[in-house]
């Protein structure tokens, strides 16, 4: 799992602790290899947040610390660097729930994604109208304060926000989140288009398997701290487990991972 | 005809003299939202910027460079209070901030008392405090020429701030700090340095603060007192609104003024000390966030 250069981004059995008590990963390793979508999937609780937060090192502003296991990025240990350093390396982070600067307008809050990277006007310029081509919808509201868009167009906002950063890499935290099956599929849409244009990798935390996986390339499944399941997008799609347990697809209640196991293991035994 | 004449000359002090708590009120806003802590130390600020100019202005430099050496110095106080108390104390919670601010306040006195002295100075602006002719002349109201002069100064600075804000990289950045800190800092705008550009500007707004209220008063300590009426402002005006600290200013200024002429009689004067608290808990009261300030709705 090691050593790959082929991966950007590659984790190594990761433990993390919250006020170096609260454990919310366990063993956690995944890889993103260059220039693909991975999706990480899992319920409430299950790490995805975490487990994106200490890449991007957002932990710390939460008592969080990364406390076994390595994470290397691009070629580089992610150890005591900030959330600022990390955006010059190209790791942004596109936060839950938006998190636009409410009070500012829509081309604001887009100009603010450049902040590292101190462009002159005119460059600034050039990068909107780049960003703008990949989100239409959001040159129409450029002048409307973002605090008064819809949540759509706030989840665009913010992976505007965060492209303009120009990323080698975008850590996507539910983008999916309280919207409408149609706006999902547009928001996919402008990922999807993102990657393969500007050859961005991409590392997705989802609760909707579903689209996560038809548009990811690879998946992980993560619950209470640990990767129980990982494989390409199109083996988890058609995995049995996956299908009764993420996709709805069953005759029985609800049961989480382990409980499967544990049924396999006890036939096995039996 | 001569009541209402001088009524209208109360409100017009009060309102000129409002503008400087609306300034002092802005530095605690910024600070505020950028750092979701209230700076106590705000008044220690005053004290110890007015007391650096008063300083420098005695070892014989001349006003224009003991302003700037002083704004520099500020600007130093900012830096080191980033380094050695916001950053070391960076995530943890914002009672803790608060304590540390009050903290800073104590070794700010303490460190201007001890590299000035204690007395009393005399602060020369040469702009007199009496009325000005002109004005006497046209309305036949009495203004007095150094509240008119706070007046314009702090409607400069406070117009100033608001075009770096709204048209800098910089202000773009605070802005952003002062919507979401965790958000700003997930697109890579560095926290340390909107805090250091927070506590400058909070410093200079303190010097010019200090000065005017130190040619009226003299340069003393009472000035930490003045500038904490910064926080009845900021509970009529809502903590987090700009336009808030700015409306909130005029309104203590003018009503304290207005209160000070018509009822400070039955209280044996001086009540311009404690009426802007009075209005503060009725507030406080009645509408707590204030008339701008973001509705607090908590999820429980």
């Amino acid at each position: 799992m090691t050593g790959n250069s082929d991966n950007i981004l590659e984790i190594n059995s990761i433990e993390v602790m919250y006020d170096s008590v609260i454990s919310a990963l366990h063993d956690v390793s995944l890889n993103v290899p260059k220039g693909k979508i991975v999706a990480l999937l899992g319920g409430n609780g299950a790490g995805k947040s975490t487990t994106l937060k200490s890449i991007s090192t957002m932990l710390a502003a939460e008592r969080g610390k990364v406390t076994k296991g390595s994470i290397i990025y691009d070629g580089t240990e992610v150890k005591n660097q900030n959330p600022y350093e990390m955006v010059t390396l190209g790791m942004v982070q596109v936060l839950e729930g938006r998190r636009c600067f409410g009070h500012l307008t829509v081309e604001e809050n887009i100009i603010a994604g450049a902040y590292s990277r101190k462009l002159s006007k005119s460059q600034i310029k050039d990068e909107l109208e780049k960003i703008y081509s990949y989100f239409n919808r959001l040159r129409d509201r450029r002048k409307s304060q973002a605090g008064f868009t819809s949540g759509g167009e706030q989840q665009m906002i913010a992976v505007a926000r965060a492209m303009m950063a120009k990323p080698k890499m975008l850590l996507l935290d539910e983008p999916s989140m309280g919207l409408a099956p149609q706006l999902v599929a547009e928001i996919f849409n402008i990922v999807k288009e993102l990657n393969e244009k500007e050859g961005v990798s991409i590392l997705l935390a989802e609760q909707n398997t579903n689209v996560a996986l038809r548009n990811a390339d690879y998946g992980y499944i993560i619950e209470t701290g640990h990767v129980m399941l990982h494989g390409s997008a199109d083996k988890l799609l058609n995995d049995e487990k996956v299908k009764e347990l993420y996709l709805g697809i069953s005759k029985e209640g609800r049961k989480n991972f382990r409980d499967v196991l544990r049924e396999e293991e006890t036939k096995k035994l039996a | 005809m001569t009541e209402v004449l001088f009524f209208i000359e109360v409100v017009v002090a009060g309102l000129l003299a409002g503008t400087m708590y609306s300034l002092v009120a802005l530095g605690f806003v910024l600070i505020y939202k950028a750092s979701a802590t209230f700076n106590f130390a705000q008044g220690a600020m005053v004290f110890f910027a007015v007391l650096a100019f008063v300083g420098f202005m005695e070892l014989g430099l001349s006003f224009p460079v003991s302003f700037v050496v002083t704004v520099l110095l500020m600007v130093l106080v900012g830096f080191c209070t980033e380094r050695l108390v916001l950053n070391p104390l960076m995530n943890q919670s914002e009672d803790t901030l608060l304590m540390a601010t009050i903290g800073l306040g104590f070794v700010l006195e303490g460190l201007a008392q001890a590299a000035w002295g204690v007395e009393v100075r005399r602060l020369d602006l040469g702009i007199g405090d009496f009325p000005i002719e002109w004005i006497i002349d046209v309305f036949g109201l009495f203004v007095s020429a150094l509240d008119v002069t706070a007046g314009i100064v702090a409607a400069v600075l406070i117009i100033g701030l608001a075009l770096l804000f709204k048209y800098t990289r910089m202000g773009l950045g605070l802005r952003a700090v002062a919507d979401d800190p965790g958000a700003a800092s997930s697109i890579g705008i560095p926290l340390k340095n909107i805090m250091l550009l927070v506590w400058s500007a909070a410093g200079v707004v303190a010097l010019v603060a200090g000065m005017m209220w130190g040619a009226r008063a003299g340069v003393q300590f009472a000035l930490v007192d003045l500038a904490l009426k910064a926080l009845p402002v900021l509970i009529i005006g809502g903590f987090s609104s700009i336009p808030g600290a700015i409306i909130g200013g005029l309104i203590i200024g003018a009503t304290e003024k207005v209160l000070e002429v018509y009822l400070g009689p039955f209280f044996g004067g001086a009540i311009e000390g404690w009426a802007p608290y009075v209005l503060a808990i009725f507030f406080l009261l009645y509408r707590p966030e204030g008339l701008f300030g973001e509705k607090i709705i908590r999820r429980v």
